[in-house]
């Protein structure tokens, strides 16, 4: 479904040059959910936001579905609308209602129609729990409301593929819940997912695999058993000892 | 606990202020005797026009009826025909039986007319709108342009901007006219419009240009992450919200133009300004014409911001 190959992306800021993705190889098969996690700047965000083109690497390949998204003649638009993502900061559109955030993309690059469209939103919004703040602007939802407005908005699209990038972290703590709630009972229907996430107890629930990445690297690769037993690496101990 | 200030102290005290500053100045007018005409100042918004009626060819009055304020003159001419004329009833000229000879005037029609004053309004509201509606989308793709990633694309639209802010309006007006009109063959409506356009489009880019890079970057993230195209993310997404942002420093800049237009009567465009002008050379009347011109600059302007303010709060429900 998802796989990357030597993927690199260098920032260059004031003469100095972070390799923030450096090589990653890796695969999401169909139906599997993978979880990164490291520590704060080891690359999980670049490197998710690679996945999808929003950040553009260096070198190296992304293969959606057999599509290369880094070849040029790739439609990345197309690639997009089979990849959804849910950002740390929500990132919903506050000029629109919670129903327009869900119908908006459907009725524009999927071309449904209305009713079709409203159809599909009011069906994910009754799944994640808030079919009643359709009519709502966004900004009079909590934070855990506007995140799983978040989820069914990228859902809205059908995509293959979801893509998290820390979903609770700018959370409350009482609403971290509700959220993986959703994502829970997304993995269980069979979504293929790539979650970086703090979550450790999400992790180990719901990942099929875990990778573990430090200074733009996998460091290393395993089932939720294997890494939070018996990690083999001296950096994920250390790594696993402070977070558990 | 601080009490909450009593308001009608400090309204007297501003009443008071400007009262005096009325009195100075009218002490002041006084002393140089100066000799208002105020009265002379309605006709120049609305005026009677008394349009003569004439005989198209020699004739006969064959009856003069008078019903209301009007009178119905009935003239057999040479050729035979008979036709009617109404005239104001007490600016008949004619009796019955009366020979007429071609030319002759049988009356008067008074009708309103709008003074100069009036005609010059709609004049400079006119050209302000038209060129409010292109500076606007000047404004709009050069404010793009400026943040393309093209280097060509964004440096056109940054020396458009530097040169048009960096250049007195004035003279982009007689450039307009005198060089690029005579090159180009244009009507000094034309020319006018599209300096004042031009003017405004490079003040309209760097408002645009600003809110739209106020707007979080996570707004385009999340429209293209969607699969939306840029055009796409911009038109639905990016611009709704900027142009909220932005209304306010753009009906700033449009209540600008308004005032600014009063430069096109250096190139002969009768607008308020320029009607103002043209009154005083024929009455002396400076000071009220002035005075008046001033206030109906005013006027239109507060009635824009006043509708702005309103939009703003219409706009306003998705906060
Ligand atoms: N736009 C950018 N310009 C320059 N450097 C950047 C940019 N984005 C990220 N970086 C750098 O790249 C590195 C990886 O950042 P990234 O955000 O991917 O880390 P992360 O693993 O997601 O961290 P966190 O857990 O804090 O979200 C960091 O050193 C960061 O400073
Ligand atoms: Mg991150």
């Amino acid at each position: 479904m998802i796989r990357t190959e030597n993927v690199v992306k260098i920032f260059t800021g004031r003469g100095a040059e972070v390799r923030a993705v450096d090589g990653v190889s890796t695969t999401v098969d169909k139906g599997e959910v993978v979880v990164v996690i490291g520590p704060s700047g080891s690359g999980k965000s670049t490197f998710i936001r690679c996945v999808n083109g929003l950040e553009s690497f260096d070198s190296g390949h992304v293969y959606i579905d057999g599509v290369d998204i880094a070849d040029r003649k790739t439609n990345i638009n197309k690639i997009r609308a089979e990849v959804g993502m849910v950002f740390q900061q929500f990132n919903l559109f506050p000029h629109r209602t919670v129903l327009e955030n869900l119908t908006l993309a459907q009725r524009k690059v999927r071309k449904r129609k209305k009713t079709a469209a409203d159809e599909k939103a009011r069906m994910l919004l009754r799944k994640v729990g808030i079919a009643e703040k359709e009519s709502e602007y966004p900004s009079r939802l909590s934070g855990g409301q506007q995140q799983r407005v978040a989820i069914a908005r990228a859902l809205a699209m059908d995509p293959k593929v979801m893509l998290f990038d820390e979903p609770t972290s700018a959370l409350d703590p009482e609403m971290v819940g509700e959220v993986l709630d959703v994502m829970k009972q997304l993995a269980r229907e069979g979504m293929t997912m790539m979650v970086v996430t703090h979550e450790m107890g999400f992790a180990r629930e719901v990942a099929d695999r875990v990778l573990f990445m430090d200074m733009g690297k996998i460091v290393e690769e395993g089932t939720p058993e294997h890494f939070f037993t018996a990690p083999r690496e001296e950096r994920t101990q250390l790594f696993l000892k402070q977070v558990l | 606990m601080k009490v909450a200030q009593k308001l009608w102290p400090w309204q007297l005290l501003l009443a008071v202020i400007l009262i005096v500053m009325a009195a100075g100045i009218y002490g002041s007018v006084k002393r140089i005797d100066y000799e208002w005409r105020w009265y002379r100042v309605p006709q120049y918004f609305l005026y009677k026009a008394e349009d003569p009626i004439k005989v198209p060819d020699d004739g006969t009055v064959e009856e003069v009826a008078t019903a209301g304020g009007t009178a119905k003159i009935t003239v057999n001419l040479v050729d035979g025909n008979r036709q009617v004329f109404e005239v104001d009833a007490t600016t008949v000229r004619v009796d019955q039986g009366e020979e007429l000879f071609i030319g002759d005037t049988v009356g008067y029609v008074t009708t309103w007319s709008l003074g100069p004053l009036l005609t010059g309004l709609v004049t400079t509201l006119w050209i302000s709108a038209a060129a409010s509606v292109l500076g606007l989308a000047i404004g709009l793709i050069a404010g793009l342009m400026k943040i393309s990633r093209n280097y060509t694309v964004s440096m056109l639209a940054a020396i458009y901007v530097e040169i048009i802010r960096g250049t007195p309006l004035l003279v982009q007006i007689f450039i307009a006219y005198f060089f690029i009109g005579t090159v180009f063959n244009l009507d000094r409506n034309v020319a006018g419009i599209g300096a004042l356009a031009l003017f405004a489009g490079a003040y309209v880019a760097e408002i645009v240009r600003a809110g739209i890079q106020s707007i979080p970057k996570g707004q385009m993230e999340a429209a293209r992450s969607l699969g939306m195209s840029l055009p796409q993310a911009m038109t639905e997404i990016i611009l709704p919200q900027a142009l909220k942002r932005i209304l306010p420093p753009l009906s700033g800049q449009f209540i600008s133009l308004i005032k600014d237009s009063s430069l096109v009567s250096v190139i002969a465009i009768t607008d308020l300004t320029k009607s103002g002008r043209e009154i005083i050379t024929s009455t002396f009347a400076t000071f009220e014409i002035w005075l008046v011109v001033a206030a109906m600059y005013l006027i239109v302007t507060s009635l824009l911001s006043q509708f702005v303010f309103y939009l703003e709060r219409r706009l306003a429900i998705s906060d």
